[in-house]
């Protein structure tokens, strides 16, 4: 029975994240049926939560938050004992997803569309009941010893 | 608009074929988990499994734990103690687990349980009922 230390991971960051996801995806999916090109925001994030996986100064979102709203006061700060690799594999994730849903957009639209819609709806779960799906992937992979802490 | 009619019906099967794929995996999770034995205690504990990917282990399974005053739990990182975790099938984080005072698994939660639930449960082993199946 043990516990290993733990960092400091702020959650705001987080579920701002998470609310970029969410609008983003929706206004690409409603806007999409009034003017076509609006699909072009479904790559364009998935290249950013890419690029915020592996370079974390160039997460759009959590970086919106930490120049803007945080100093502003606009989002209070959240502080949680936490690791972010679990966060950060589950926005791998949703940006691995939202890459093949850009490949299918033209040719297979109702597949491109249905997994962007599914990694909002996974965003939107994990907003409001804190359950996050990659996260428990990465719980998974490191019990069979693929990821290491 | 038709695509994105399409998308949303694919998205709420998925979805809801999801759900009960849960369903059916912890229910025969916690069937597995009936009977399974730990130690003995002077009174009903909880195995509270853990570990550091866990968020919702830190933001809501801990403080409800918090709120069970002097209940004794035995906090186990399910990646350290695999085998402990394995006996019990646990498949995801957190999983608690109410101990009768023998050492027998009384009730098992798979995922996030509320501090009244665990209290109804604490109750349960107190009086040595074992409900395991329908928890």
């Amino acid at each position: 029975m043990s516990t290993s230390p733990s960092l400091v991971v702020d959650h705001s960051a987080l579920k701002v994240n998470q609310t970029g996801i969410i609008v983003t995806v929706l206004v690409a999916f409603v806007g999409s049926a009034l003017w076509r090109p609006l699909l072009v925001l479904i790559p364009l994030l998935a290249i950013v939560l890419l690029l915020g996986t592996f370079v974390p100064r160039l997460a759009l979102f959590k970086q919106l938050y930490f120049q803007v709203l945080k100093p502003r006061g606009l989002v209070k700060p959240r502080p949680v004992q936490d690791r972010p690799e679990p966060h950060n594999f589950a926005q791998g994730l949703g940006g691995v997803f939202l890459a093949v849903a850009s490949i299918f957009l033209i040719p297979l639209p109702v597949v491109g569309l249905a997994l962007a819609l599914l990694v909002a709806v996974l965003a939107f779960v994990n907003l409001a009941f804190g359950y996050c799906l990659g996260c428990q992937i990465f719980f998974q992979l490191e019990k069979r010893g693929f990821v290491k802490a | 608009m038709s695509a994105q009619l399409w998308a949303l019906a694919v998205v709420g099967a998925v979805v809801l074929a999801a759900a009960g794929l849960e369903t059916l995996r912890s229910r025969r999770a916690r069937r597995l988990a009936a009977g399974v034995t730990a130690a003995a205690a002077p009174d009903p504990y909880i195995l509270y499994f853990t570990g550091d990917s866990c968020t919702v282990c830190k933001t809501h399974q801990e403080p409800a734990l918090a709120k069970l005053g002097g209940v004794r739990v035995d906090r186990v990182d399910a990646i350290e103690e695999r085998g402990l975790a394995d006996r019990f099938h646990v498949y995801t984080l957190p999983t608690t687990v109410v101990m009768a005072a023998d050492g027998r698994a009384v009730h098992v939660n798979y995922g996030y349980a509320p501090a009244p639930k665990l209290e109804r449960q604490l109750a349960d082993a107190r009086v040595g009922q074992v409900n395991i199946a329908t928890a």
